[in-house]
């Protein structure tokens, strides 16, 4: 039976080690906290997207980043990212895997509390995954075969059948591991529970307007710290440009997303500083047209040459000042089993030379570039770029949910496509969706890579398997299935009292986090 | 009496049921609501979840059905994004909503009539003229763009306004300026062409014969004849502030009935769009409405026409 009191990918540990961690993490787990001044002072946030009452309760967790903007503060989930580790303990002391994948044990932290001082259970576990209807709710409940909870302080997942991705899906990519209070919910229903949600985070709820404002408190019980700022408001101000003078005026101490000549703008007013996060969010150019063997681009040199065209670095220093993350992989780095890949190259001249090599010294055109229009001045770039070694595209930029409606069925056969994906998973989920036959987003597929898909997803250990993603990435590689480009780089402004932001604490978290990590300047 | 006015109900309640039809297909038209609630990557599964949630794998005219019959009850839906009744967030928004325009009116108002005034006591000199460029400046501007500059102006540079929200009188100033000036300009040009029309009657010619200094001429007499249709504008205008909000609410961040349209259109949120249009057009019928009755009931020549 593997324990795991830290978060994984590791190196080969021994029996021994292993546990001799996870009694180390319980330890330092179980010791006091420290002692610490009482909370003190208001951060307000300029946030620039509507806060809904969905996100207050972890049970209608959506499949997008922006709900635990607020689940970090209000609430607490068994395992979760954290700084340093992406699965760390936190309502869960420890918890045990079988051998078999089949069932999962977890301890619960004896300290932990909710707001209202009623200690968190195992019924509170156990109710908190039943509720769940957010998103991979299906395969949530369809894996699950029971949960047990043999004292307060235990609670035991059993599963239908072997889920390697089980822990993945239940720290990471769902809100079914954020824990509420069965007695309270039951009491004040699910309705009453959003207006007034009660949960085992850093922060309490005080007031919330929907789409306008969220005031949270400091929690003093929380079993991590107490945080040091007594107060957060975080105010939903829509406009970038109102966001940022907001942030100059001292209305705000943090504000979201500033983005562009306004992140310029940023730099150069003293007192403020630019706070960038890369996200768990890849943007790529995909060549749907490969599999079509008239088509240019079923040409391996000629997907090679489009790889070698985009001048990455200077799309990144043009439109986010240079804080994207310049990958080569369509896998977020952050993300488990993720393979690292050769940097991308930027070399026109080789580009070039592939084209000749390949018969298409004079080009040819492409068709249409088609992108969602909230990013098409980086797709104008890359048109730009591949135009330059031959390749004539046009820009076709289409509003978001029209463009990924499209994308998703299949529409755009003809052409290339600037895509992006900020879905959470891991490398087998991102490769499923995007690279195996079938997939969602998959145009095509490639049989060698197809064939090692269901071995992986059936590995229980984790070096096999992750051997196994890793040469289906390296394929994709090698098949330049995709021209990856980076991780988008999320722009953010604090003020001159803030001390710790909490930005860029948790690797691919687009927001401050840890929430009892953050501090006002004295 | 009873007939017009029993007439111009049928006209709103059609006017009302076909706002209805085309917002409710046209919002359809824009996109997959559910695409904006998950990550491109996002399975199936969960993508028709969300339909299932939201009722959006019925048939269209199934759809159209049950909102309407649940319009008749008022009840105008639950909001995908909010997940709260659709009449709960409309009424929580109205009353910002109702303070900013009040007091954009009051401004277009206080601006519009004396500049409209002066522009016609002075017509072809340098106040009608100064008039016009402001009248020009007013419709031609773009309340955005006026909106982000007074908040650099006064926000960040000056330091004297807050840059958004609401709370205080202050929080108000600029967002009431930046929509009203469009309809203070409106109104400063139904001011000057209303007191040269009433200017040129022959009361007043009796009036200025009569001895009567022009202050009192304009004041006492034609003053308030002119101000017959300017007031009448203003009561339609009020509602169409409230429903053209949408710009100033979002840069403001002011929490009104605009704002919950803007977020509605941006998430493709379709009960908040379609409650949202359907409240601010059944506020522009019964305005219109009661308008027209009040005509009649004034001008017995209108009833006896229709």
């Amino acid at each position: 039976m593997e324990s795991f009191a830290f978060d994984r990918p590791n190196t080969n540990l021994t029996r021994r080690e292993v546990l001799a961690a996870a009694a180390a993490a319980s330890l330092a787990a179980g010791a006091p906290r420290i002692a610490s001044a009482a909370p003190s002072g208001q951060l307000t946030y300029g946030v620039h997207v509507a806060l809904t009452p969905n996100w207050l309760d972890p049970a209608e967790t959506q499949g997008i980043i922006t709900p635990f903007m607020v689940l970090y503060a209000l609430h607490d989930a068994m395992v979760k990212p954290m700084p340093g580790k992406a699965e760390a303990p936190c309502l869960a002391e420890s918890w045990t895997a079988a051998a078999d994948g089949l069932t999962y044990d977890f301890v619960i932290r004896k300290e932990a509390k909710f707001h209202n001082g009623e200690p968190v259970t195992a019924e509170d576990v156990k109710f908190s995954y039943e509720r769940y209807r957010g998103t991979s709710h299906d395969l949530m409940k369809g894996n699950l075969a029971s949960i047990e909870t043999p004292d307060p302080q235990h609670v035991r997942f059993k599963l239908k059948k072997p889920w390697p991705d089980f822990l993945n899906f239940y720290s990471n990519a769902s809100g079914a591991g954020w824990i509420v209070p069965k007695k309270y919910v039951e009491k004040v229903g699910d309705e009453g529970f959003k207006q007034a949600p009660i949960g085992a985070g850093p922060y309490k709820f005080v007031s919330f307007t929907p789409g306008v404002e969220l005031v949270l408190e400091a929690f003093e019980g929380y079993w991590r710290k107490p945080p040091s700022v007594k107060r957060l408001v975080m105010k939903v101000i829509p406009d970038e440009a109102t966001r940022l003078a907001a942030l100059k005026h001292g209305e705000v101490d943090i504000a979201y997303s500033i983005r562009g000549e306004l992140a310029e703008e940023l730099v150069k007013t003293p007192g403020l500083a630019l706070k960038p996060v890369v996200l768990q969010a890849p943007n790529w150019i995909y060549f749907p047209e490969q599999w079509d063997p008239k088509s240019p681009w079923h040409d391996l040199r000629v997907r090679q040459a489009a790889n070698l065209a985009i001048d990455r670095e200077g799309m990144s220093q043009a439109l986010f000042l240079g804080y994207c993350k310049i990958t080569n992989s369509i896998i977020p780095y952050t993300f488990d089993f993720y393979w690292q890949p050769p940097a991308a190259a930027y070399d026109p001249a080789k580009a070039k030379k592939l084209m000749a090599e390949a018969g298409f010294a004079n080009g040819f055109d492409a068709g249409l570039l088609y992108c969602d229009s909230s990013y098409s001045n980086m797709a104008e770039i890359a048109v730009n770029n591949l135009g330059e070694i031959g390749i004539r595209a046009k820009l076709e930029p289409i509003e978001r949910a029209g463009f990924f409606a499209g994308y998703a069925s299949k529409k755009y056969t003809k052409g290339i496509i600037q895509g992006a994906s900020g879905a959470f998973g891991n490398a087998a989920t991102r490769l499923a969706a995007f690279v195996v036959k079938d997939g969602a987003f998959a145009y095509g597929s490639y049989p060698d890579i197809d064939a090692l898909y269901p071995q992986q997803a059936d590995e229980l250990d984790h070096e096999k398997r992750a051997s196994m993603l890793a040469k289906m990435q390296q394929l994709v590689h090698e098949k330049s299935i995709y021209a990856p480009i980076w991780q988008l780089g999320f722009l953010n402004g604090i003020g001159p009292r803030v001390g710790e932001s909490g930005f860029g604490q948790i690797p691919g978290f687009a927001y401050t986090a840890p929430f009892e990590d953050l501090t006002i300047k004295s | 009496m009873k007939q017009f006015v029993m007439k111009r109900i049928g006209y709103c309640v059609l006017s009302l049921f076909l706002l209805s039809l085309t917002i409710f297909f046209f919002v359809r038209v824009t996109g997959d609501p559910a695409t904006l609630l998950v990550e491109p990557g996002a399975s199936p599964e969960d993508i028709a979840a969300i339909h299932h949630q939201f009722g959006l794998d019925r048939p269209l005219i199934v759809q159209y059905g049950l909102f309407m019959a649940s319009v008749l009850t008022g009840d105008l839906g639950q909001s995908f994004y909010y997940r709260t009744p659709v009449t709960e967030l409309y009424w929580s928004r109205l009353p910002n909503s109702v303070m900013l325009a009040s007091a954009a009116m009051a401004f277009s108002l206080l601006i519009g009539i004396p500049s409209g005034i002066l522009a016609s006591v002075r017509v072809g000199r340098f106040w009608d003229n100064a008039g016009k460029v402001f009248a020009l400046l007013g419709l031609s501007l773009p309340s955005f763009w006026v909106g982000l500059v007074m908040i650099l102006v006064f926000s960040v540079y000056l330091g004297w306004l807050p840059s958004s929200g609401s709370g205080t009188p202050l929080h108000l100033i600029m967002p009431a300026f930046a929509l009203g000036w469009y309809f203070a300009a409106s109104h400063m040009r139904l001011t000057r062409s209303s007191m040269l029309e009433v200017l040129g009657s022959e009361y007043v010619k009796l009036a200025r014969l009569k001895g009567l200094p022009q202050s009192l001429v304009i004041a006492k007499h034609a003053f308030k004849n002119a101000l017959i249709p300017v007031l009448t504008l203003a009561g339609i205008n009020f509602v169409i502030m409230i429903s053209v909000a949408v710009v100033v609410e979002t840069v403001f961040a002011w929490p009104g009935v605009g704002r919950l349209l803007y977020e509605g259109i941006a998430f493709r949120d379709f009960p908040v769009v379609q409650g949202t249009v359907l409240m601010l057009g059944a506020m522009t019928v019964v305005v219109n409405l009661v308008v027209d009755v009040l005509y009649a009931v004034i001008d017995p020549r209108i009833r006896l026409a229709s």
